[in-house]
């Protein structure tokens, strides 16, 4: 579904990510794990546009997006969850779903997919009219990660969803994470926190200082003694 | 009480008027973070070509009033896509400075091109009339200030609030980078703010053209300071700031104007300016802020 | 404005402005040589130039003080600065009201208050005293401008512009109001404000060095890195702006010496137009910028104004163009800021720049 070449990206004199490729298969779950400052959300904002790629290509369903401006590549069904969540603090949670869907035009399949994550996160429903500011972080990932999903990508890039949340909530996101890629979606999850990454992971890149250190199946991971330590604090 | 009702009436006026001009700039920096000095320039275009329209033959008021609000939001879209493109992900200075570039311009443009001199357009005079109200005589120019402000003020509100674009640019305010995250386009986003703001300078021109019955080059340019006054003691970049800074501004020049002795009335401008000046002494951030937008539900 | 876009062009420009301070002896040097050309042509001028000449040169180191006093709070401050025209004019009017002869007041001010009709200051301490009162107005409008933000700065500087200027218009018993104030001794030529130029350029050069200079820079590019490492910013853009106020005070007072007559009108927004565009065209970041801008425009408008003026081409007269220069200079800015937004001379002094073009060359 989607393919990186020698993807690199660069802020002024500073490389942050450094000739990666790496590929998704439709409905994998690939995780994309390495420490702070290793170019994971540099990779994630260079596939959604927001920052250029200095050199590489993009390619989405044969497409190649690498020079798409951002909204187009939404449009194309690539999407993005970014880390720090960034929903619409001063609009209200129904709002921030409307924009979610900004680009369809079928009104009754919107109301319906509201309907469905107000059903699935209870909260969100109690919420509805309320500034998206207001509610806690966790709730804010789940309004973040439906407000994405509003717009029906075929690719969902996730951006650290677990950074700054409770355990206990981490968990749920990652349920979540699951159900999704059991209804069949295809996703990136970028991850400091290996453990929940990894327990629905397809495939796994590792990279640090914006180069990719290991790509393949979680269990050849496992056997890398240094590099899981890396991640899970060993 | 008629001389004190007439005033306040005044003070609305003014207010009204310089609400809109710094609505009109705060919807622009608060999406893009571009303080437009060449804000009083639309307002130039929209005054000349009601004038232009005039002088070829126009006779109809009401499609000199849609022209010039059509023609002010043109003028926005189109400085917005020429000049200020290029500079839109630069620091707010360099946004500033260009859009000051802009206005000498265009003000140089009108001068070039048309005149230097006041050129008469009397297509809207018919809107200053005396209304009488009993034992009120009151200018029509006045309350149709009043009220179309306030109109256009609440259908701001309301194309913020209930449609796709309105929250997109409300949003855009606070994090325009996961606006395209929405695929909503960028340039959309930008040229609707530019429209609607252009629209609201396009009203005040109709009222200024009423009021003066001419057009000079700098017809905006001194408006447009004040609005940016108003944005400042309302909180830059704050909708809401915007409107009630316009509304006081109205109010302590009219109060002022009342209270200064006949032979000081020249220092109305120089007293108007270091009252705000002094306000912000005690509040740098402005009576609003960057908190509550029109239409924001926070709390 | 969009959170990520900033967070990746700031990484970019959080390097620090041009490494360590430079002893002074240095920033002398440069600031000398920096003044170089400006000497050169001063004495080209008055060597061989005709009277027409002379006058226009007069009026460009007017404009060159002024630039470079704006160069002093924009540049290293980076906040827009609008209203310094309001210090040109304190600084112009001041001598105007203490230096001219009573003779003279009696028909131009008779009225004016606190006795100012019947007293003429020798033009040194008249002009000491005008600066005192730049420094005054400088002191108080810095208070507000240096707590506020970059855009609310801006606005209040304009305010300045604004007050001040309806101070001149209207405080007639003074100023004279909308008429032009004649009859100020013409005491000052070229070689004095030449003379001036010089040592504003290496003061302004000086000052960019130094350690409140650098301070200043630092804090405008990464206002929370700055204050971070302990830097007072607010005390800073207030110095940078007395100074820059005092700069261009002496700007004012020195036109009022040479012209002998002054109007409000010459302290306004026209001479804010045209001195912010050359500081834009040379380059806001250095001196170097401003000299450069104020000699490229100079000679630009004074070619620009002979054609607004109605020239003839082959024996057909053009008709009167006004607005011209207006539109050039305007055009000037908004082409700077899109294609170069660090004018002419970017972030290089020329003596900079000569020392690596020399070091290239061996």
């Amino acid at each position: 579904m989607l393919t990186v070449e020698n993807l690199t990206v660069r802020y002024g004199a500073v490389t942050a990510v450094r000739d990666l490729s790496l590929s998704i298969g439709h409905g994998e779950l690939v995780a994309l794990l390495g420490p702070n400052g290793a170019g994971k959300s540099s990779t994630i904002n260079a596939l959604t546009g927001l920052v250029d790629a200095a050199a590489g290509r993009i390619v989405l369903d044969g497409r190649d997006i690498s020079r798409t401006r951002t909204e187009d590549r939404i449009r194309a069904g690539l999407t993005s969850t970014p880390e720090g969540r960034h929903i619409f603090a001063n609009l209200t949670v129904a709002e921030n779903l409307r924009l979610g869907a900004a680009t369809r035009r079928d009104p009754k399949g919107v109301r319906a997919d509201i309907d469905r994550f107000l059903a699935l996160f209870p909260v969100l429903s109690q919420r509805y009219g309320q500034a998206a500011g207001t509610l806690s972080g966790g709730e804010q990932q789940m309004l973040a990660i439906s407000r994405s999903l509003m717009s029906r990508p075929k690719l969902l890039l996730l951006d650290e969803p677990s950074l700054g949340l409770a355990p206990k909530i981490v968990v749920q996101i990652f349920d979540f994470i699951g159900q999704l890629k059991a209804e069949g979606l295809t996703l990136l999850v970028v991850e400091q926190n290996a453990a929940q990454a990894l327990r629905f992971a397809d495939r796994v890149h590792v990279v640090t200082s914006g180069t990719l250190r290991y790509s393949g199946p979680p269990a050849g991971l496992a056997d890398e003694h240094g590099l899981l330590n890396l991640y899970i604090g060993g | 009480m008629d001389y004190l009702f007439q005033q306040l009436l005044n003070a609305l006026a003014f207010g009204a008027e310089y609400s809109l001009v710094a609505l009109g700039l705060a919807v622009v920096f608060s999406i893009m973070g571009l303080v437009n000095f060449a804000h009083g320039e639309i307002i130039g275009v929209s005054a000349y070509s009601v004038f232009l329209a005039a002088a070829l033959g126009l006779t109809s008021p009401l499609v000199a009033v849609l022209l010039a609000v059509g023609a002010a939001a043109l003028a926005a879209v189109a400085f917005e896509r020429v000049a200020f493109r290029p500079v839109r992900y630069a620091p707010t200075t360099t946004g500033l400075l260009t859009a000051f570039g802009v206005s000498i311009v265009v003000q140089n443009l009108f001068m070039l091109l048309i005149s230097p001199k006041p050129q008469s357009v009397s297509i809207l005079n018919g809107l200053n009339q005396m209304w009488f109200f009993g034992p009120f005589a009151v200018s029509s120019l006045q309350v149709l200030e009043l009220v179309v402000a306030a109109l256009a003020i609440v259908g701001l509100v309301l194309f913020l609030n209930r449609s796709t674009l309105g929250l997109a640019i409300r949003a855009a305010s606070r994090d325009f980078a996961t606006v395209r995250l929405m695929g909503i386009r960028a340039n959309r986003v930008i040229a609707t703010a530019f429209a609607i703001s252009g629209a609201l300078a396009g009203i005040a021109a109709v009222f200024i053209i009423a009021r003066r019955g001419s057009v000079t080059p700098d017809l905006g340019f001194g408006l447009v300071l004040k609005a940016f006054v108003a944005c400042v003691i309302g909180g830059f970049g704050s909708l809401a700031g915007a409107a009630v800074g316009g509304m006081l501004l109205g109010f302590i020049e009219v109060g002022l104007l009342v209270a200064l002795p006949q032979q000081y009335g020249g220092f109305k401008e120089a007293l108007t300016y270091g009252i705000i000046v002094a306000l912000l002494l005690y509040r740098p951030e402005g009576l609003l802020g960057r908190r509550a937008e029109l239409g924001d539900k926070e709390a | 404005m969009a959170h990520m876009e900033i967070s990746a062009s700031t990484s970019t420009a959080v390097a620090t402005p041009s490494g360590p301070a430079k002893p002074v002896l240095r920033s002398l040097l440069g600031g000398l040589v920096t003044a170089l050309p400006v000497l050169a042509i001063g004495l080209l001028i008055l060597a061989f130039a005709p009277a027409y000449y002379t006058h226009l040169a007069l009026a460009a180191f007017v404009n060159l003080i002024v630039v470079v006093g704006l160069q002093v709070f924009m540049g290293n401050g980076n906040i827009a600065n609008l209203g310094h025209s309001a210090f040109v004019g304190i600084g112009a009017y001041g001598v105007a009201v203490l230096a001219t002869p009573p003779a003279m007041k009696k028909l131009s001010i008779p009225d004016a208050p606190f006795g100012l009709a019947d007293i003429a200051l020798d033009p040194l301490t008249a002009a000491l005293c005008a600066l005192l009162a730049v420094g005054v107005v400088a002191a108080a409008s810095g208070k507000v401008i240096s707590r506020l933000s970059g855009v609310a700065a801006t606005i209040v500087s304009l305010a300045l512009l604004i007050i001040v200027h309806s101070v001149f218009l209207n405080w007639t018993d003074l100023f004279k109001g909308n008429q032009a104030f004649f009859g100020i001794p013409k005491v000052v030529g070229l070689p004095g404000i030449m003379a001036a130029a010089v040592v504003v350029i290496v003061l302004a050069r000086l000052f960019k060095d130094s350690r409140w200079g650098l301070q200043l820079r630092a804090s405008a590019q990464s206002p929370q890195a700055a204050a971070a490492v302990g830097v007072d910013a607010k005390r800073l853009r207030l110095v940078a702006w007395i100074l820059s106020a005092l700069i261009c005070g002496l700007a004012g007072i020195l036109y009022a010496y040479f012209a002998g007559t002054i109007s409000p009108k010459l302290f306004y927004f026209q001479q804010i137009f045209m001195t912010l565009a050359m500081l834009i065209l040379g380059g806001m970041a250095t001196v170097t910028g401003a000299v450069t801008g104020v000699i490229v425009l100079s000679v630009g408008l004074e070619f620009i104004r002979s054609i607004e003026s109605g020239v003839s081409i082959g024996g057909i007269q053009l008709p009167q163009l006004l607005g011209l220069s207006g539109v050039a200079l305007g055009v000037v800015i908004v082409l700077s800021m899109a294609f170069r937004p660090s004018g002419i001379c970017g972030r290089h002094e020329l003596d900079e720049q000569l020392a690596r073009f020399f070091r290239r060359a061996r």
